[in-house]
């Protein structure tokens, strides 16, 4: 049987004329699959709003108290974590040096002082090629580069401020 | 500015307060919507508390331009829609095994459940033992439109559709629900016909 126009009438909730209405009424009696439409249509927007039981707003509030709790505890305990974590990767970093200085403070002071003439000579010599370098790069290096270079990071530093930002956001509903 | 957008606005400045008027009012839509898509008072209730919970926790991101309902509802469908997912795939994964490793039956979902059908019965709410046998997001889709009055593009918006694929989904469920309506009728006049005297 062909169904057309009526099921299109139907799901498109057409609004009918007074000889739509008598030809769709006609169809109706003789089309199951129509009619079938008709009454889910009308069980449909008929069909009542469920509420639920009551003290749902109560329940509610324990149920985001638990969670706030469970979200600080969670927040406790990984801060509890990062921080061994960081303590005992320094103790093993460190555990050597210290070591060393408890077996032979001279030798390890003596060592430090070099090491410290080191890089405080390193540091004075890559000063002076910066200095030198920026006497005799710009020359060379067109104005457009120098754009670039700078807008990059520009964007380089907007990118790691807004994910700072965005790390260091508390989300709502939790407590501080 | 409206009393709504107003506890929306301290909800979001973090007064407790204001959240639990907004719970207060929109506890029926959002518990309805939930009961609709997982047709069990247990469930829906803890989906609803989950979506207040999960709009609580996003509340940064509500866009104010939208209407609340919208976007709370649109919460409400995903969650059940991620629910009923995931119910699917243990039902297909599980190894029929209770928690003690013993061996069980899964329910035939076809086969008649008494208690259902007893319920279903007495509250002629016909049309939800209708629903559960649609796809998850076409009855999304049915739920917004016809116990909420959803335009095709509020549908559209709440589900992320195109308003062609809600009109789609629309037209499919409803010629699948007359299908299946019309299943259960035939069905009910042959389980009474045995027990109908032979004077009729």
């Amino acid at each position: 049987m062909n169904h057309q126009p009526f099921e299109e009438w139907q799901l498109n909730d057409t609004h009918l004329t007074p000889t739509e209405k008598r030809e769709f009424d006609a169809h109706l009696r003789a089309c199951a699959h129509c009619a079938a439409l008709t009454e889910t249509g009308l069980a449909l927007r008929s069909a009542r709003v469920v509420a639920p039981a009551a003290g749902f707003v109560m329940r509610f509030q324990g149920r985001l108290a638990v969670q706030k709790i469970a979200e600080r505890r969670r927040r406790l305990w990984g801060l509890f974590v990062l921080i061994l974590a960081g303590v005992g990767l320094i103790g093993w970093i460190a555990a050597p040096y210290i070591f060393a200085v408890i077996s032979s403070p001279v030798e390890w002071l003596t060592a430090a002082i070099g090491y410290f003439l080191y890089l405080v000579t390193s540091l004075q010599a890559f000063g002076d090629v910066i200095r030198v370098l920026g006497r005799v790069v710009p020359d060379f290096i067109p104005l457009y580069v120098w754009m670039v270079l700078f807008s990059t990071l520009a964007g380089l530093g907007l990118l790691w401020t807004i994910s700072i930002w965005r790390f260091a956001r508390v989300p709502r509903g939790v407590a501080v | 500015m409206s009393e709504e957008l107003a506890w929306v606005l301290q909800a979001q400045q973090g007064s407790d307060e204001a959240f639990t008027r907004l719970v207060e009012t929109y506890q029926t839509p959002v518990y309805n919507l939930c009961y609709r898509m997982l047709g069990e008072p247990e469930s829906a209730e803890d989906a609803a508390q989950e979506t207040f919970l999960r709009a609580y926790q996003h509340l940064h991101r509500y866009d104010q331009k939208r209407p609340f309902a919208t976007w709370l509802l649109s919460i409400a469908a995903h969650y059940c829609i991620d629910r009923l997912r995931r119910r699917k795939f243990a039902m297909f994964s599980m190894d029929a095994e209770d928690e003690d490793g013993n061996s069980f039956e899964l329910p035939d979902p076809d086969s008649p459940d008494p208690e259902a059908e007893s319920v279903k019965g007495q509250t002629r709410d016909q049309i939800q033992a209708l629903l559960k046998d649609l796809d998850d997001t076409d009855r999304a889709a049915i739920i917004m439109r016809y116990w909420y009055d959803y335009s095709e593009a509020e549908i559209a918006e709440s589900l992320r559709l195109t308003v062609s694929a809600v009109k789609s989904r629309l037209h499919r469920a409803r010629k699948e629900l007359a299908g299946l309506w019309q299943e259960e009728e035939m069905r009910t006049n042959t389980e009474r016909r045995p027990h109908e005297s032979p004077a009729f």
